[in-house]
């Protein structure tokens, strides 16, 4: 390890046993101090490779060789939008085609191979997949909050378990504290022989530890695994409220001050249309009809016949 | 006289439009919250009118409109060369809400919103006036639970037989077929399919036809309904902008919303018919089985909120988002602009 040196400033391990490298998007291994120095404002060039980099996503050095860390960098972005799964396929061979894309991406990327065509390959397939990346994003973010559900219940289980033991524990001490004044007492004050005593004593509590049952551990899931307790794990749903049901009521005529018009169904049967311009075939097909301007007119003319000043 | 700049007290900014600027107010007189849209001059093309031509639709339309379900218009005043207009304060959208995952929609919320929303447009439309622009940005939401009809910039009288209307209306995603095809004659059916993509958006909470272009949307919507031939639409050829699109089936939408149920599908299919005159018009609508069946609609009071309402949410992100988060790689590289 003590080949182990900041391309920057030159300092080893050896020299300084603290050193610890951090890498970048670029693959590019910088020591702590020289990050903090360099990206002092949050954000600046890689000085190697003048690739902008943020300092947020500098972290520690995994693997010795930097590579190994750009390709895990450039593999996690990638598969952030090839997310397709196996069911997502048709076929075996549809798939393997596609892990085998994912791979070469990836090597391309990692080695500078045809960055620009790659790029572009990316994204003709963003603009093709959008849909499908959309929906197993929401996939994959079900499954991660689903883990994230059952450590926390695997937790809660752990800490039962641990109160459970305490309890017994003291339970266990309790006893023993009691049994002893009970033989105490006897001893005390009854009459026959001591011997005989001790021995009844003895014979109580062999028997007595056998009585003691395992404890159960309570059931909390179905043979499925389903917790019983699934619905309150969850962010609570909205009770269901019985409200009034809806029912229709047309909206309140006002005061036309003048006499009714027409309706739509008089305006139809009765004639009305014979006096108006009929809608041609291009009108009706954009949704209009004559029967509307005619009630329109109508109204217009009979409102405000009743006026006064 | 009051002064109208004094009568009313800036709180916070609220957002910025293509035309107007809003900000939350207070009423000094009334002591109400109240949203101010400060209308901007615009290109010096518009300004050659005086005003700026939404803004004339707003104030014309909205003065003699009174509707539980529709924005009120409470005041207007002007300053200096500009003109405000001073609406109800609402607390959030339609759009927020449906985006909000952590707000579970259900069967009765989206009633209860339908509802409020047909009933404001049944209003606007017996009297004679087309929206032209609905979408969930559009249907505000008060604290209260009452969802009201906003933004009539592109609002217009219709049912007149010779006045030619212009087909670049309505937000392209709630845009209508026949609107697409390049009609100039037409009738409610363009609000009634926008409420149809409305309540398509409300289950599947993502947009239900996201077109890319005009053209775009149009195959998006015969890959659903299936192509329009001469015998479903009839008179489709002769519209302006018709173009032959290749032959789609129609789908079921009880396979595209498989949580739905039947009256709801229903509606849907109603408020969401390829040919226009087909389509049934709010009233006829109401009175569907899906309105009168249960489960009742929500009280408005009972309809969820998103939690930022109370601006709990910017503080203190949920942990939720914090995990969907690190799935996108939230914090992984992003190309750094200099």
């Amino acid at each position: 390890m003590d080949d182990q040196a900041c391309p920057r400033c030159k300092t080893t391990k050896y020299r300084n046993p603290s050193l610890k490298l951090m890498v970048n998007v670029c693959g590019h291994a910088l020591c702590e101090s020289c990050v903090d120095l360099l990206f002092l404002k949050g954000s600046g060039s890689c000085p190697d490779c003048n690739v902008p980099l943020r300092r947020s996503n500098f972290r520690v050095q995994l693997f010795e060789d930097p590579m190994v860390e750009k390709e895990i960098d450039i593999r996690k972005r990638v598969l952030k939008d090839y997310n397709k799964k196996e069911e997502d396929f048709s076929s075996l061979r549809e798939y393997n085609d596609y892990l085998e894309e994912i791979e070469t991406i990836v090597y391309n990327l990692t080695n500078n191979i045809d960055i620009v065509g790659t790029n572009k390959r990316i994204e003709q397939y963003k603009k093709d997949n959008k849909e499908i990346i959309m929906k197993n994003k929401a996939k994959i973010g079900r499954e991660e909050v689903e883990l994230e559900e059952i450590l926390e219940i695997e937790k809660q289980m752990e800490e039962l378990r641990r109160a459970e033991i305490n309890r017994l524990e003291q339970e266990a001490k309790k006893q023993k504290i009691r049994e002893k004044e009970a033989l105490i007492d006897e001893l005390m004050f009854a009459d026959g022989d001591a011997k005989d005593i001790l021995n009844t004593f003895a014979q109580n509590k062999a028997s007595k530890q056998e009585e003691v049952l395992p404890v159960l551990p309570k059931v909390t899931q179905f043979s499925t695994g389903v917790k019983f307790t699934r619905v309150s794990a969850q962010t609570a749903l909205p009770i269901i409220e019985e409200g009034p049901l809806y029912k229709y009521e047309p909206p309140a005529a006002y005061d036309r001050c003048g006499p009714e018009p027409p309706s739509i169904e008089d305006i139809v049967g009765c004639g009305y249309l014979k006096h108006v311009r009929a809608e041609n075939e291009t009108e009706k097909a954009g949704g209009y009809n004559s029967t509307l301007p005619c009630l329109r007119a109508l109204q217009d003319a009979l409102a405000g016949l009743y006026h006064a000043s | 006289m009051d002064e109208p700049t004094l009568r009313y007290e800036k709180i916070d900014f609220l957002g910025e439009g293509q035309f107007a600027t809003v900000y939350k107010a207070r009423d000094v007189k009334t002591d109400k919250i109240v949203a101010v849209k400060k209308i901007k001059i615009g290109s010096r093309l518009e300004a050659q009118d005086g005003i700026n031509r939404t803004a004339l639709r707003e104030i014309k339309l909205l003065q003699e409109l009174q509707h539980i379900n529709l924005i009120g218009l409470l005041d207007v005043f002007g300053q200096k060369s500009n003109v405000s207009l001073v609406f109800d304060f609402m607390d959030t959208d339609l759009e927020i809400i449906v985006k909000d995952n952590t707000i579970v929609l259900t069967p009765a919320n989206v009633k209860a919103y339908m509802i409020m929303t047909l009933k404001g447009l049944e209003y606007l439309h017996q009297n004679w006036i087309l929206h032209r622009d609905l979408k969930p940005n559009n249907l505000l939401i008060n604290r209260e639970g009452i969802l009201k009809i906003g933004d009539f910039g592109l609002a217009k009288a219709f049912g007149s037989p010779t006045r030619i209307n212009t087909h670049q209306v309505v937000t392209r995603w709630y845009r209508s077929p026949e609107l697409l095809f390049g009609a100039r004659q037409y009738g409610t059916g363009v609000d009634m399919w926008a409420i149809g993509c409305i309540l398509a958006e409300l289950l599947l909470r993502v947009p239900f036809l996201p077109g890319e272009s005009d053209l775009d949307q149009l195959s998006r919507i015969f890959q659903v309904f299936g192509t329009p031939n001469e015998e479903t639409w009839p008179g489709m050829k002769n519209l302006t902008d018709y173009v032959q699109f290749k032959q789609f089936p129609p789908q079921q939408l009880r396979h595209i919303f498989s949580a739905a149920s039947d009256d709801l599908i229903q509606l849907m299919e109603s408020l969401l018919s390829l040919y226009p005159p087909s389509r049934c018009d709010c009233t006829q609508a109401l009175q569907m089985a899906y309105f009168c069946n249960k489960p009742a609609p929500t009280v408005g009071p009972k309809l969820p909120m998103p939690s930022n309402i109370s601006k709990i949410e910017i503080e203190k992100p949920s942990l939720k988002r914090k995990l969907l988060e690190n799935i996108d790689g939230g914090s992984l590289a992003k190309r750094l602009q200099f």
